[in-house]
């Protein structure tokens, strides 16, 4: 999807506001709202559904709202549109039923479910990988999924594959409710094919990309 | 169950928004009262959850995984193999780092990683990310302009350094090994822990100095 949040490489953006050190969660809210998101929401969302979905609020919206704002929104809106709340509920109009919450957990026994978290999206796949390490891809130019994760910036350009992750789970199908394996690669691009003039010799950025991301030669 | 369909999550995403009280705290103190109220969550797990982020899962954790990286040799050729599988020697396995990948800075080489797309980033070793991670100026620049990116958070690189940015386009997470300080021989784990920053684990900061352990 070709919307604001494919940020990289877009000018106009003033200083970066350095810290070096940060409490978790500068504010209450914040850490309200991450516990939440790690608890509740629709039992069938993926990752890559859970990332369009913030790619679908309003440009102006996802530039001004404060991040997990935007997380916020997104536990809203698919609570709303799987049929977990209704509109009303997420408008904060109170509860229009009443079930009691399962018991608390301790933060041991949450430390030891984080750990479960560390989630595999490696799968089999039948087909061999079209490209090997040190091979030169082609990135598309267009891309037609309203979800996926080839940024603008990289798109029409030539890399370097340096590494093969076996397949993993394809996002731009994924973001549809849908398991597609496809073989992912880390791409070195130099910043000079990115950047051309304003790239330095030496400079690289690499991106991990799936085949389809790539013009068959 | 969800019906993943854009244009009527765009729509819905419009009208809700343009009803929500604009104050933060407020909408997400309306959200906890409605999910505890629901039964979907107890408050208590909330609490409990906050605590295991701001007490447990932190840089702290990358920090150490560095030290040990740096004193022993047979532990930083298994980082930088599988760095999923070399952080289960802490059980710091996670939260984001199921395919977490390890990078090494040298005297010519520094990374820094970057999520263009959104802020993705290594829960589980690094803890909550910071505020200029997610920040629309920091995912713009830093695959375009690294090096001004870099003199920001006060990096000085020498002309023969070159720079690869990491841009997290996909489920592998990057962890930055920044340099061992010189003057540090024969220091603990813990004591070299203290020395490694959060920034210079994700590269925005690189010369560590033996200064502060």
């Amino acid at each position: 999807m070709d919307g604001i949040h494919d940020l990289g490489g877009r000018q106009g953006f003033g200083p970066i506001a350095v810290t070096h050190d940060d409490p978790a969660f500068p504010t209450e809210w914040e850490g309200r709202l991450y516990a939440i998101s790690q608890t509740v929401g629709p039992e069938d969302m993926t990752i890559d559904w859970f990332r369009n979905l913030v790619e679908l609020l309003e440009p102006k919206t996802y530039l001004t709202e404060p991040y997990f704002q935007k997380w916020l929104m997104v536990l809203l809106t698919s609570m709303v549109r799987s049929g977990m709340i209704t509109k009303a509920e997420a408008l904060g109009h109170g509860a229009e039923s009443h079930a009691p919450p399962p018991p608390a957990q301790t933060v041991e026994e949450l430390l030891a479910a984080d750990q479960t978290h560390n989630t595999d999206f490696s799968r089999p796949i039948d087909t061999a990988p079209a490209y090997a390490i040190g091979q030169s891809v082609h990135t598309k130019r267009d891309m037609a999924a309203c979800h996926t994760r080839l940024p603008l910036y990289a798109r029409g350009r030539r890399g370097t594959v340096i590494a093969h992750h076996g397949a993993h789970v394809f996002p731009d199908a994924n973001a549809r409710g849908q398991e597609v394996a496809q073989h992912l690669y880390t791409v070195a691009f130099a910043a000079t094919e990115l950047w051309g003039d304003e790239g330095a010799p030496g400079d690289s950025v690499t991106l991990d990309l799936w085949e389809s991301y790539f013009v068959r030669s | 169950m969800s019906s993943f369909d854009p244009k009527k999550a765009a729509h819905v995403h419009r009208e809700l928004h343009s009803h929500l009280p604009s104050d933060p705290a407020l909408r997400v103190k309306a959200l906890e009262s409605l999910v505890v109220e629901r039964g979907f969550v107890s408050a208590d797990t909330l609490t409990a959850w906050v605590e295991a982020y701001s007490e447990h899962i932190g840089p702290k954790r990358g920090a150490l995984v560095v030290a040990r990286a740096w004193r022993d040799a047979a532990f930083k050729a298994r980082l930088l193999e599988d760095a999923a599988e070399a952080i289960k020697e802490f059980g710091f396995e996670g939260n984001a780092t199921g395919h977490l990948k390890a990078v090494e800075n040298t005297e010519t080489q520094h990374h820094v990683v970057v999520c263009t797309l959104c802020s993705c980033y290594p829960f589980s070793i690094l803890g909550m990310s910071p505020a200029w991670y997610k920040s629309a100026e920091y995912r713009a620049r830093t695959v375009r302009e690294p090096r001004n990116v870099l003199a920001e958070f006060g990096v000085d690189l020498a002309p023969d350094v070159k720079v690869r940015v990491w841009d997290s386009t996909a489920e592998l997470r990057y962890l930055v090994i920044p340099q061992r300080p010189e003057g540090t021989d024969g220091w603990d784990e813990a004591r070299l822990a203290s020395l490694v920053t959060r920034n210079s684990m994700i590269g925005t900061d690189r010369d560590l100095t033996a200064g502060s352990g």
